[in-house]
């Protein structure tokens, strides 16, 4: 998805930041001057502007706090208005996380808050990264988790070790995905989840860390620490406190809590990037598929569902397209023809959506294109979207996404 | 405290590239000997037990103005990717860097554990918490300035005073970032050689740049392995004076 992010200021109309997705020319000042003074136009008029759509693009915008306009440009995707609404919302929300509601609030001072706010851009950019990902939190309002075999012995070295760091809130994540998380970090909103982990995977590789976070439901004024330390590679454990302890303290307590679980460690690894275990078989024809939990906030996402042996390498479809096609399909099943899910994030829903016109609600969905096929279910409180490959018979999807389902969730041990 | 020792004066320089050294560097790189690895908290180099080295830690404090390059050093450094768009780090990153050594005098093989810790210039300025954390048991602290910013150069001296103080006993490192674009730079061959003695402070230089393919072994090592060397040399040099076997500094 090529993509132009804009902030100003919402006052003057300063640009105070811009970022692009994909290889775009930087937009002329005249354009971004137009962009925004066509939504002060606007609102001098008593009229909200909240998106438009050109031959081949969308664009949005949105206020907050009076004092930060957002506009986001991106191709047009034929989906609705509402999932860009979505996202520029969470952009505010990250740079609430990484810089704190107050100073985004209340400017002073332009020039230093154009350099300070560049905290935010790692975050922010892989926000727009789509596709690029290999996490689908962004795009569920959940957050990806991985099942692996060892997650529950995993759970208990985590609540050990948040206990030494006098913290109720701790994750473990592999490969980026939540494996096990504290009762407590379970507790914090659908956003800051996905934030949180987005965070983790967007920074630097690096040994550990100590970053201070202002949580933008829990406590957007004032911050915490969120620290991480990675345990071997590919596994992080986080853990938000407040001022104590250091974080050379409770990195000298690291060895003495994981050191045992080094195996069952290094194992979770290996569960990535199929996500689940193999010991749940999966028909052949199922290239990827999200599976949301909307109660729990979780999402299980796969679009390496078996391990491919070299010589079907280069006949099956690309992991970059799957990816695509799934996001894609996700798009432009959800408020649309799925009712929208209860998102802690108040968006403005368009009214003129095909789930408002309906008068039922639509439980199952699917297209059939030249190349894939996909199927969607919505059994409350679990979405499924699969994506799978053209020789599945159509009568068939119905049955093997059932079928999929009922694998997936049976298991009581691991839980989306 | 001022150290400033000749390359060479307890480390052998060319070591990693001898059949001793080699084979203890292989600990320490992936095996298509491309990379290095990435070591987790729990994970340490493994060795064949007749190579086993003595392993000694240190902690670096990363620190210079915004933007300067704190975190790609650190990147290059580790062999991690550099990254390739510029941001603000948020908090306190450490960063873990293993290199051996051979140490001249003893004819024996140290493992030096560098632990950097970079800290956002804007971090340490707005939470209060930060500076101490990277102060706090430092044995080293590394002053970040650009090649093309020949004012944040000129600064070095009140920023060395500002982070530490005279009775601290810690080891100073000053590093140079875009030297590739050292043609455009005002900074001279003499002006480094200047301020290293006249501060008794080593200048590192180091180029960290982005799309860099590394095709060998070599090609990675013969970059930072001076830089890695230089620092190891300073700060075993120093472990000796602490330990009292040295009264006074090398002279250069």
């Amino acid at each position: 998805m090529a993509a132009y992010l804009l902030c100003l200021s919402a006052g003057g109309g300063v640009p105070l930041f811009t970022r692009t997705k994909g290889d775009l020319k930087p937009l002329p000042f005249p354009v971004i001057g137009s962009l925004n003074g066509v939504h002060m136009f606007a609102s001098t008029h008593d009229v909200s502007l909240l998106s438009t759509t050109t031959v081949d693009a969308k664009v949005v915008w949105k206020v907050f706090h009076d004092s930060i306009t957002l506009i986001l440009v991106s191709r047009d995707d034929n989906a609705s208005d509402s999932h860009l609404q979505q996202l520029i919302e969470k952009v505010f929300l990250s740079m609430v996380l990484v810089y704190g509601l107050d100073d985004l609030t209340n400017i002073k001072n332009i020039e230093r808050f154009k350099k300070e706010i560049k905290v935010c851009f790692k975050l922010v950019d892989s926000l727009l990264d789509q596709a690029d990902l290999d996490t689908f939190s962004d795009l569920t309002d959940s957050v990806d988790v991985v099942l692996g075999p060892e997650n529950s012995i995993l759970q208990e070295y985590l609540d050990a070790f948040v206990e030494a760091a006098a913290s109720p809130y701790g994750c473990l994540l592999v490969w980026g995905k939540v494996a096990v998380a504290t009762r407590k970090w379970w507790s914090l909103s659908s956003v800051e989840l996905v934030l949180l982990s987005l965070l983790v995977n967007s920074l630097p590789k690096c040994s550990a860390r100590d970053i201070p976070i202002f949580l933008p439901h829990g406590s957007p004024k004032v911050p915490h620490r969120l620290l991480t330390f990675q345990l071997v590679q590919g596994v992080e454990v986080c853990v938000v406190c407040g001022p104590t302890p250091s974080l050379a303290e409770l990195q000298r307590e690291v060895d003495r809590f994981w050191r045992t679980a080094f195996e069952y460690l290094k194992s979770s690894t290996r569960i990535h990037p199929r996500n689940f275990p193999t010991s749940i078989l999966t028909d052949q024809s199922i290239l990827g598929f999200i599976l949301i939990n909307r109660e729990s906030h979780r999402c299980l996402c796969t679009v390496e569902p078996m391990e491919e042996d070299s010589s079907r390498q280069g006949k099956t479809m690309s992991i970059y397209r799957r990816r695509e096609i799934l996001r894609a399909f996700y798009k432009s099943v959800v408020r649309t023809i799925f009712t929208p899910p209860q998102s802690d994030m108040d968006s403005t829903e368009t009214a003129d959506t095909l789930h408002t016109r309906l008068k039922h609600k639509a439980l199952e969905t699917y297209i059939v294109s030249e190349t894939h096929k996909c199927f969607a279910m919505n059994t409350n409180p679990y979405e499924l979207y699969v994506l799978y490959s053209i020789h599945i018979p159509t009568y068939a999807l119905r049955s093997t996404t059932t079928k999929l389902l009922s694998s997936l969730i049976k298991e009581k041990t691991m839980q989306v | 405290m001022d150290i400033l020792v000749k390359p060479g004066s307890h480390v052998q320089w060319d070591w990693y590239k001898s059949h001793e050294g080699r084979e203890v560097i292989m600990s320490i790189m992936h095996r298509n000997l491309h990379q290095r690895k990435v070591f987790g908290l729990l994970e340490r180099p493994s060795f064949p037990p007749h190579l086993a080295p003595e392993e000694y830690r240190f902690k670096i404090f990363v620190c210079g103005k915004s933007g300067v390059g704190k975190t790609s050093t650190i990147s290059k450094l580790s062999g991690n990717e550099v990254p390739s768009i510029h941001s603000e780090t948020p908090g306190i990153q450490t960063t873990e860097v293993y290199w051996p050594v051979k140490i001249l005098h003893e004819d024996k093989v140290v493992m030096f554990q560098l632990q950097f810790w970079d800290a956002g210039e804007n971090a340490l300025k707005k939470f209060d918490h930060v500076l101490p954390a990277c102060k706090d048991q430092a044995d080293a602290v590394m002053f970040v300035f650009s090649f093309v910013d020949k004012s944040g150069f000129e600064d070095l001296p009140q920023q060395m005073s500002r982070v530490i103080e005279p009775q601290d006993n810690i080891c100073r490192f000053i590093m140079g970032t875009k030297y590739d674009l050292h043609a455009h730079s005002e900074i001279t061959q003499r002006d480094i050689r200047d301020f290293e003695q006249q501060w008794r402070t080593p200048v590192l230089r180091i180029k960290n740049i982005t799309d860099y393919r590394q095709t060998e072994l070599r090609g990675d090592l013969n970059e930072v392995a001076p830089i890695l060397n230089t620092i190891c040399e300073h700060l075993w040099h120093r472990e000796q004076i602490l330990q009292g076997r040295y009264s006074i500094p090398v002279e250069v």
